[in-house]
């Protein structure tokens, strides 16, 4: 490969770029959210609940990502085929029939899977930050009058950030370049452009420049990450 | 006029009996020390009166407020509005100070006056800067506690549990995880507060200090009050072969 094709390359991942970063994005928007949904589920006194959250963990931590993307991606598909074969079109139906001839159908159904597999990740990392404060905390907070949500959101959370976020850039950093799983159902980012590359010059290179995409995007994360990890700096 | 009175309180642990059948009353403008060996009760009884435990039976009644009473041998305990009234009445300082320590000192001591007394933030610093001064930390305000040395994060603490402004000061055992030093500093403040007839219950193993700022000492083993009284009769005449042998330990060490 010469320089202008190597030019050309980068160009065309460049391009494509902005699915992968969208798909970065929406996943971060929607896992962080549910994963301290998952944490609350699980930390609450109803047995029945901790089983299923228990079990959703251990569902979405125990097989692989890429499965997961294609069973939601086919997922929605079958049932509306084997529903309206069978006759059946009301209920929930129409709502998938809307989702399938979208056209972010398939963004939608990888932001899906993504979000419910890092959020699975992220509950485990925030349970481990929240059961990390001393019970003494409460304690204090307790003694002094004040409410359970105040104690939460004024005492406990502040803390449980600060010591989440080392374990919490590990997951964002992982997911940068676990959007190129994607290229699975044939999502145009750049995983998947640059293997068209890599054919079309029979060279290794475009696999080459897509590592540079990746090394860049984990470079910022990182840096903003320890920029993060400095603010919270000033008290142990 | 008895501000704390506590009635036949026990207290299990699964099969483990730590409290069984406490009874004790503190007096306005009193200092209680209450003294036994590790493993005695004395700080679950403590824990049990500010609420951070359950008792399984008795009464406790805060400045004539009922927090816990027994009907047909099963503890009581008040409504929501009830306790949260005992609980401001009543301040504590732990072993451990368990300081927030995402929070400067000032912001430690006005944290609950704002957000539970409302107060504006103005009063609150106010109070907060004059409880600090009184505490020899008037430089410090703007440090957090990680910067501090043990005995003064425990001086935060007091300066925290006094801006809520309680009519009973509980101590959990306030300098054991002090060097002797460091000890001496918070007993003064302890001594200090005596003088302003400030009411308090300090568990503690400081012996010599017990005997020096409380007027009423209450020596707990295995569960039990074994004997109370005046300083002086405690530490310097007691009949009980219990509080001798327990005291005798003491001095030897």
């Amino acid at each position: 490969m010469d320089f202008e094709a190597i030019k050309k390359v980068t160009l065309i991942l460049l391009e494509y770029l902005p699915n992968t970063l969208s798909l970065f994005a929406w996943t971060l928007v929607f896992s962080i959210p549910v994963g301290m949904i998952v944490t609350w589920l699980k930390k609450c006194r109803c047995k029945p609940v901790n089983w299923l959250t228990d079990l959703y963990i251990l569902i979405m931590r125990g097989t692989p990502l890429m499965l997961q993307i294609i069973a939601f991606y086919y997922a929605i598909p079958m049932i509306v085929a084997s529903a309206v074969k069978n006759g059946n079109t009301g209920g929930i139906i129409p709502f998938f029939q809307n989702i399938m001839s979208s056209d972010h159908y398939m963004i939608i159904m990888l932001v899906v899977a993504f979000s419910l597999n890092y959020a699975a990740y992220f509950a485990e990392i925030f349970r481990g930050g929240i059961e990390a404060i001393p019970k003494g905390q409460y304690e204090a907070a307790q003694m002094l009058g004040m409410t359970k949500m105040q104690t939460f959101f004024r005492i406990i959370l502040p803390q449980v950030t600060k010591r989440v976020i080392p374990a919490t850039a590990n997951e964002v950093i992982v997911l940068v370049k676990d959007t190129s799983l994607a290229n699975v159902i044939a999502f145009a980012e750049i995983t998947m452009k640059a293997k068209q590359q890599m054919n079309f010059y029979s060279s290794i290179l475009p696999l080459f420049i897509a590592g540079v995409f990746y090394f860049v995007m984990n470079a910022v994360v990182t840096a903003l990450f320890s920029f993060i990890e400095k603010k919270f700096d000033y008290y142990k | 006029m008895a501000i704390l009175e506590v009635r036949n309180i026990s207290k299990k642990f699964g099969d483990l009996e730590v409290l069984k059948d406490i009874s004790f009353n503190v007096e306005v403008g009193q200092v209680v020390a209450i003294i036994g060996p590790s493993g005695s009760g004395k700080s679950t009884l403590l824990r049990c009166v500010n609420q951070l435990e359950r008792a399984d039976s008795g009464e406790i009644v805060v400045d004539g407020l009922t927090m816990l009473h027994t009907e047909d041998g099963k503890a009581q305990y008040a409504d929501k509005k009830t306790l949260r009234d005992i609980r401001l009445k009543i301040g504590l300082v732990f072993q451990n100070f368990n300081l927030f320590p995402h929070f400067s000192v000032l912001q430690n001591v006005i944290e609950a006056p704002i957000h539970v007394l409302k107060k504006s933030k103005a009063e609150a610093t106010k109070t907060a800067e004059e409880l600090l001064k009184k505490m020899g930390l008037e430089t410090k305000e703007k440090s957090y506690p990680c910067e501090l040395s043990g005995g003064q994060q425990q001086r935060v603490s007091i300066a925290r549990a006094l801006a809520l402004n309680p009519q009973i000061l509980f101590f959990d055992e306030p300098t054991s995880a002090l060097d002797p030093e460091l000890t001496g500093e918070i007993l003064k403040v302890i001594k200090e507060l005596a003088k302003e007839k400030m009411t308090m219950v300090i568990v503690t193993h400081e012996m010599a200090f017990a005997r020096d700022v409380a007027n009423h000492v209450i020596f707990m083993d295995q569960g039990y009050i074994v004997e109370e009284g005046a300083p002086e009769e405690v530490f310097g005449n007691t009949q009980n072969e219990r509080t001798k042998q327990f005291l005798q330990r003491y001095n030897e060490n």
